[in-house]
């Protein structure tokens, strides 16, 4: 019934799994939905953080305490958006990886893990030093402009996908 | 479900609709959306983002009468800290939704799903106007959330989660 696959992407596309979710009606606008209802969530929670970074909101409140409060949904909803990003990638593989704002997705993606590992490892050492201060160093309003810059772009680029698989590759 | 919704469909296309959405499909500011490429893209977008700051802030409100997060403020600093946020990024859902049913009328007012999403939307501002109205006037005059009040407060956050359904699948209901 499928060709026998080429490449890697149509192995993961012609898979059990992959067929399975192609194949459903149902499935992969539930994927989506799943996916918009867990982004969403990582978006409105993240730019909390980061509209404190900037020192725009929150001031009377210590930088850690906005962050306690809000990363643990952050991470929860960000794992549901990864298994079901996931899910609907596997269903499509080698439409997703011709496309280039799949690819520009992903790397707008990786730009924001980096920002906050650096974030996290380089800049947060001195948290004591400006937890509660209501204007943050610039290295933190740095982190927080580019969180919410590569964030926008995650969005956009994701948004463009849907309107452009037809038109790169198969 | 699908039987239901397709006679929806078929008794929408014997409402006044019809001409409603081929006249605003033919009006210069739909013309416009149908013919930039990216305009609907960009729309959905500021749709999406403007989801992302409402349900982020209506989540953070709902955390904190639960106790489950923000519990170094008190429920009325919460509410100060947000309201904003959620009646703007209303204002701006509104906005933004209304230019996309202007660009494509007949994908978005000849669909069944469409009109479920606006029963839900109208459902869930006039619990929002309840719940940071009354609720959080008792709350601020040092009231407690009984059951009614955290029972209303999950059902909006259920509500939210089921009109993003709807939104999702106005694409996949057939028209």
């Amino acid at each position: 019934m499928y060709p026998t696959p080429t490449n890697i992407w149509e192995r993961i596309e012609f898979s059990s799994l992959g067929t399975t979710i192609a194949e459903s009606t149902w499935m992969f606008p539930t994927l989506e939905t799943l996916h918009v209802i867990a982004l969403v969530s990582v978006l409105g929670t993240i730019f909390v953080v980061d509209l404190r970074m900037l020192g725009w909101t929150s001031n009377k409140f210590a930088v850690t305490a906005v962050a306690k409060d809000t990363l643990p949904w952050t991470w929860g909803a960000f794992v549901l958006a990864a298994i079901t990003g996931g899910l609907l990638f596997i269903s499509k593989a080698s439409s997703y990886v011709g496309n280039p704002y799949f690819l520009w997705k992903m790397g707008m993606m990786a730009l924001a893990g980096l920002n906050m590992m650096y974030f996290h490892f380089m800049t947060w050492r001195t948290v004591e030093h400006w937890d509660r201060d209501a204007s943050m160093p610039v290295a933190v309003k740095v982190a927080a402009a580019l969180s919410i810059v590569f964030w926008l772009a995650v969005v956009f680029f994701g948004r463009a996908i849907g309107f452009t698989l037809g038109i790169f590759g198969s | 479900m699908g039987d239901l919704l397709y006679h929806f469909t078929e008794w929408l296309r014997t409402t006044p609709l019809v001409e409603l959405t081929l006249w605003l499909s033919d009006t210069s500011v739909s013309l416009w959306l149908q013919t930039h490429f990216w305009a609907i893209p960009i729309l959905q977008c500021i749709h999406i983002l403007s989801i992302a700051s409402a349900f982020g802030s209506i989540l953070m409100v709902s955390l904190r009468l639960f106790s489950l997060a923000g519990t170094e403020r008190t429920m009325a600093e919460t509410e100060r800290r947000y309201i904003r946020w959620i009646w703007w990024s209303l204002v701006m859902l509104v906005v933004s939704g209304s230019l996309l049913v202007i660009s494509e009328p007949i994908r978005d007012l000849i669909n069944p799903v469409f009109w479920v999403k606006m029963v839900g939307v109208v459902l869930a501002i006039l619990a929002s106007l309840w719940f940071h109205g009354r609720v959080m006037r008792r709350l601020a005059a040092g009231g407690q959330a009984g059951p009614v009040i955290k029972t209303g407060a999950v059902l909006i956050i259920i509500l939210w989660c089921l009109i993003m359904l709807g939104g999702r699948w106005i694409a996949y209901a057939p028209v």
